[in-house]
Parts: structure tokens; sequence; C-alpha cells
């Protein structure tokens, strides 16, 4: 099985948020959540850099370990995936991710804020695949369709890359090589303890 | 004896009235993250579903076969 | 011969043109040909004053920008110090709570079973009754009391729950319980702080440490040494109890709240130190308290009543806290004698 990755090529990264656009519109994401971001480092300085960032489904996720509930699970494709009917609410997923991926339906205080909403990578959630409560709690199964993630499907410069970490990294590589330049593999080393060498 | 009822009966008084408290302070994602611009006064129709509570067991489950099967391609 | 002048016409025309679109062709050729003979080291390098991960991790422990959505705390980027709290609350925190807890279970059992239960010595005033704390002072101990130990077994639960229960009841019990003690802890919080308060204005004036409590520590007050040194109202045991209660409660209360408001005081990176501290002043709370709960129930015979029914055997009184029961009768005998008559009512 592939080992599914984002990476963000931040050389190519235009800052136009279709990806936060493609992944709304494909789940029905509700106002205020955002599964996927783009964060503009350096912003108006010489070498600004834009990255879009979600869930960077880690090895050895630190979400998954603090869970208290143990709410989540990893697919055969490494994508890591939660249980909205098991989840608490809790909030120390959020402590623990580095790339700020998990959101709450409700914000203000900690007691009712509600099931954690975070980015799928297009895989559902452990209902039956395609299934309508699958949909309605966890957003569309693109995976089990055979397409990758709709954000980097949509991505007009391809600079977020979806798929097999190998792959990806291969493309990112071969890009920067004929280039010359780049900037790295963004979140790589805090999510998956490798980087891709340029 | 009478002291302990008492006291049990109010930490329980005091907690549900902190509850009600605390859920009237609570704030919708949706709420709290638009601008005056964005028209979500009417969650329904941009949210997963008209009812959509942010619970995953919410109104949805109990009248599920309801539910409009989402669009799908 | 007018067709071959318009076909010579053509043919210049058709000539120029080639000609225009053949000089306009060279740079481009040019261009498509020139990667070959340079190397791309020495084109320019648009990433040369680009930012990168390294360099912005050498600059601050997290990585944030600007974003263009209104929650603003999505701004950040990457923080690594996520995987450090998960490695804090995951491979230490587990040990350490079981270590507190556990290690005071054995030494409690230890000093039941080598010093025993401590038993009532018996005098002629035995069976007399003395008012010790009254109806309110009771109330806001039980009040506090019955919230902290709903607040200890909900907060174990977030560290213990998931290796211990979820095995036994299954995930769905197991969340569900979870939510409900999720619920608790949010909500029961609020009357233990209040509890809190409510103990520390009542009994502040008798916990003052003094001269009594050097002398009370130094005669082992009375678990280990022999006979009973003098106390006041509350003995030095008692006011390290009262003032770790006042402590520890406080800071409880405190990185509660900022953990209950997100974001409110703290960022990302102070909630985890603040959620640290809540778990590490947890445990040791707890293993405080268990002591509390020893000493005042099985461990010492007839110091229940206390906060029982209120009224202790003046026997009792008179060997554990002989200057309070001095000055409470002189109080009794020469004041007014009102609070004798409140006093067996409340």
């Amino acid at each position: 099985m592939a080992r599914m990755k984002f990476l963000c090529d931040a050389d190519r990264c235009i800052e136009c948020n279709a990806c936060v656009t493609a992944c709304k519109n494909e789940h029905e994401v509700p106002w205020g959540i955002n599964r996927r971001r783009v964060v503009t480092l350096n912003d108006g300085k010489p070498g600004e850099r834009s990255v879009s960032m979600a869930c960077m489904h880690c090895t050895d996720a630190p979400c998954a370990s603090v869970c208290p509930v143990n709410c989540f699970y990893t697919t055969a494709d490494a994508v890591v995936l939660h249980s909205k009917d098991l989840c608490i609410g809790c909030g120390y997923c959020f402590y623990a991710c580095p790339f700020g991926a998990p959101q709450y339906p409700r914000v203000g205080n900690f007691g009712s804020r509600g099931k954690m909403d975070k980015c799928t990578y297009c895989a559902g959630g452990p209902e039956p695949d395609l299934s309508t409560i699958e949909y309605e709690k966890y957003g569309s199964n693109r995976l089990a369709e055979g397409k990758l993630p709709l954000c980097a499907e949509m991505c007009s410069t391809k600079a977020l890359l979806a798929g097999d970490g190998e792959m990806i990294a291969q493309i990112y590589k071969e890009r920067v090589i004929k280039r010359g330049y780049g900037s790295g593999a963004w979140g790589w080393k805090t999510a998956y303890r490798e980087t891709v060498a340029i | 004896m009478k002291a302990f009822a008492v006291a049990v009966i109010c930490a329980v008084a005091i907690g549900i009235a902190a509850s009600y408290i605390l859920s009237s302070s609570q704030r919708f994602a949706w709420q709290a993250f638009s601008t005056s611009s964005a028209r979500v006064s009417q969650p329904g129709t941009n949210l997963v579903g008209p009812r959509w509570t942010g619970d995953a067991t919410g109104p949805h489950d109990a009248v599920a076969g309801e539910t409009t099967a989402p669009k799908r391609s | 011969m007018r067709r071959q002048t318009t076909r010579i016409r053509t043919f210049v025309a058709a000539a120029m043109l080639a000609g225009f679109a053949g000089t306009a062709a060279l740079p481009a050729l040019a261009q498509q040909s020139a990667p070959p003979t340079t190397t791309p080291t020495t084109a320019p390098n648009p990433t040369a004053d680009s930012v990168n991960e390294d360099m912005l991790f050498k600059q601050g422990p997290k990585i944030g920008g600007r974003i263009s959505i209104p929650d603003q705390k999505a701004a950040n980027l990457i923080q690594p110090q996520g995987r450090e709290w998960r490695g804090f609350h995951e491979t230490w925190m587990p040990w350490i709570g079981a270590a507190a807890i556990l290690g005071m279970v054995a030494l409690l059992g230890l000093f039941y079973f080598t010093r025993g239960r401590i038993r009532m010595e018996h005098s002629e005033e035995s069976g007399r009754k003395i008012l010790r704390f009254n109806g309110f002072e009771r109330f806001t101990h039980w009040m506090t009391a019955t919230c902290f130990i709903i607040l200890a077994l909900s907060g174990l639960n977030y560290i213990f729950g998931k290796r211990l229960l979820m095995p036994v009841i299954g995930p769905d019990a197991f969340a569900t319980l979870s939510q409900w003690a999720k619920y608790a802890h949010v909500y029961l919080a609020w009357p233990f702080m209040l509890g809190i308060v409510f103990m520390f204005v009542v009994w502040l004036r008798d916990n003052i440490p003094n001269r009594i409590d050097l002398q009370w520590i130094k005669a082992g007050g009375g678990f280990i040494g022999k006979g009973h040194p003098h106390a006041e109202r509350f003995n030095a045991g008692q006011k390290v109890v009262f003032w770790m209660v006042a402590g520890f409660g406080t800071a409880m209360g405190v990185t509660g709240l900022m953990m209950l408001f997100p974001f409110a005081a703290t960022d990302i990176n102070g909630m985890q130190i603040m959620q640290g501290i809540h778990s590490l002043i947890g445990v040791a709370f707890i293993a405080a308290i268990l002591a509390h709960i020893y000493i005042g129930s099985l461990g010492m015979e007839g110091a229940y009543d206390a906060m029982g029914s209120g009224k202790v055997d003046l026997a009792w009184a008179r060997a554990h806290h002989d200057l309070w029961v001095e000055k409470e009768q002189a109080r009794t005998a020469s004041g007014p004698q009102l609070r004798t008559h409140h006093a067996p009512a409340e």
C-alpha cells in the first residue's frame, strides 16, 4: 500500500487559496472551519513564501497518541482518520498537533465545543465507504473512488502534491533539479521525521 | 449528614448553572469566524445539511432517512 | 502580366513576413537553447533570499505567518512543541501519575500496618461532645470534597482511562463515559473553585503558622512520637493540608481556566505548559488528599466526627487540640451563653 503524504512546493504556491475553497466545497465544510489553510510567511518582504497546510497525516501521529479515548486510527494508506462517535472534544489533539489541524464546531470554551473535525485526506471516516452518514460526518471519500485529495488535484500551479510519499518526493526532486532551487518540503521533518534531499 | 446532603445538592446545582452559563457563552465557529459581509445568519444552506449542529450525533441521526443524499458525481 | 506582378508582390510579402518572423524567433531560439550551455547554478536563484524551514526554526521555536481567514490562530504553521507535549503526556505522565498515587497508597498501607489505627484515649470527659465544625464549615468541606473526588476520577480518566478502563468496557461505552466525565470535570470545577475560596476564607484565621506548630512538628505530631503535643484549632499537619489545598486548588483553578478558555490568556504553547502543570499538580493533589482521607477516617479514631456530625468527643479534642478546647471553654464559660444554644442546633 502507498504511504500517502502531502507536499507543498512553496516556490510554486501563489496563495490563490483554491485548495482551501476546493476542500470547503467538496466536503461542505462549515463556515469558520478550515481543514486546509494557506499561511504566508514573511508577507510583503523579499523571499515571501506561501505554504498550504492541513493535517499532514504524520508518521506516529501525536494526535492519535494523546487522544484519551483512542478515537484515531491509521488506514492502510497511512492516512490518519478519527471517529466522531468516540471523540469527546477534549482538545488534546489540538495541543499535540504540530500543524494546527484539529478544528471544533464551537469556539469560546472547552466545555461543549463539539466533535473535532480535521482533514481526512478525502478518505472519509470509519463509516462504510461512500455512505450518506460518512459524508455528513466527514465529507466525501475520494480515495474510495480512486481519486486523490481535491485540494492537490485542483492546485493551479501544482504546488500542492498529494499521493504516495515516494512518488511526490520524486516529482519534487525532479523539479528542484530542473529549476535549480527549492525551499524544501515544508513540515516533513516534523510530520514524517524525514525530508526530501535537495 | 445534613451538611453533606446540602453540599452535594449545592455542588450539582452550581455545576448545572455553570454548564448553562458556559454553554450560553459558547459560539459556533461560523459565528466567531465570520465577517459582516458574510451572510451566514442562516447557516442551514452552507453547512453540512440544514440542521447541522456540530455534533456527530445530532438531529441527523434521528431522521437519517430524511436527509437528502449528498451530491456526488 | 498583371497576374505575374501580383505573384511577385505576394512572394515579396511572404518573404518579408518570413524574415520578420525569423528575426523574432531568433531570440526565442537562443533562449531555448540557453539552458544546456549554462548550468542552473549561474542562473538567478529566486530562493536565494527566500524563507526556509530550517532558517525560521533558528529564529523561533515555531513558524507562523499571515493568514487571510478570520481564525487568526490558524496563522501558526508549524509548532513542533506538540510532539514534545505528546512525549510528556504519553510517556512520562502515566508513570508519574501511577507512581504518585500508588506510592501514596503503599505508604499509607505501610503506615496502617506498622503504626495501626490511632485509637481514642478515653478519659473522664469521654462521652461529652464539643462542636468542632459548624454547619457552614462542613458544607463547604463536603462540597469541595465531593467535587474533588469527581474531578480526580475524571481527570485520571484522561490519563489512565484508555489504558485501564477502555479494554474492559469497550470503546463505545468508554467514549460515552468519558464524554460525561469531561462535562463533570468542566462543570464541577466551578463549585470546587468556590469551595476552595470558602474554605480559605473560613479557616485562614486558624491556619496562620506559629511557634506552637514548630513544637508540634518537633514532637512528631502524635503520629510518630508518643503523647500529644499542644495544638490550637488546627495542628501543624492540618495547617499543611490547608495550605496545600489552598495552593494546589488555586494552581489547578488557574491552569484549568486557561485551558477552559482556549487562547484567552495564552497561545498554544502556553496551553501545553498549563496542561503539564495541571496534570502534575493534579496527581500530587490526589496523592496528598488520599493521605488526608486516610487520617480523617481510617487512620484516626474519633477524627471523622469532626466533619461527620461536627461534634467531637471532648476527650479526643482535649488530647489533640488542647489549646483550642481551653479557649473554646473559656469563651463559653465567661462570655455570653448564646453560642452554646446555637451550637447544638447546627
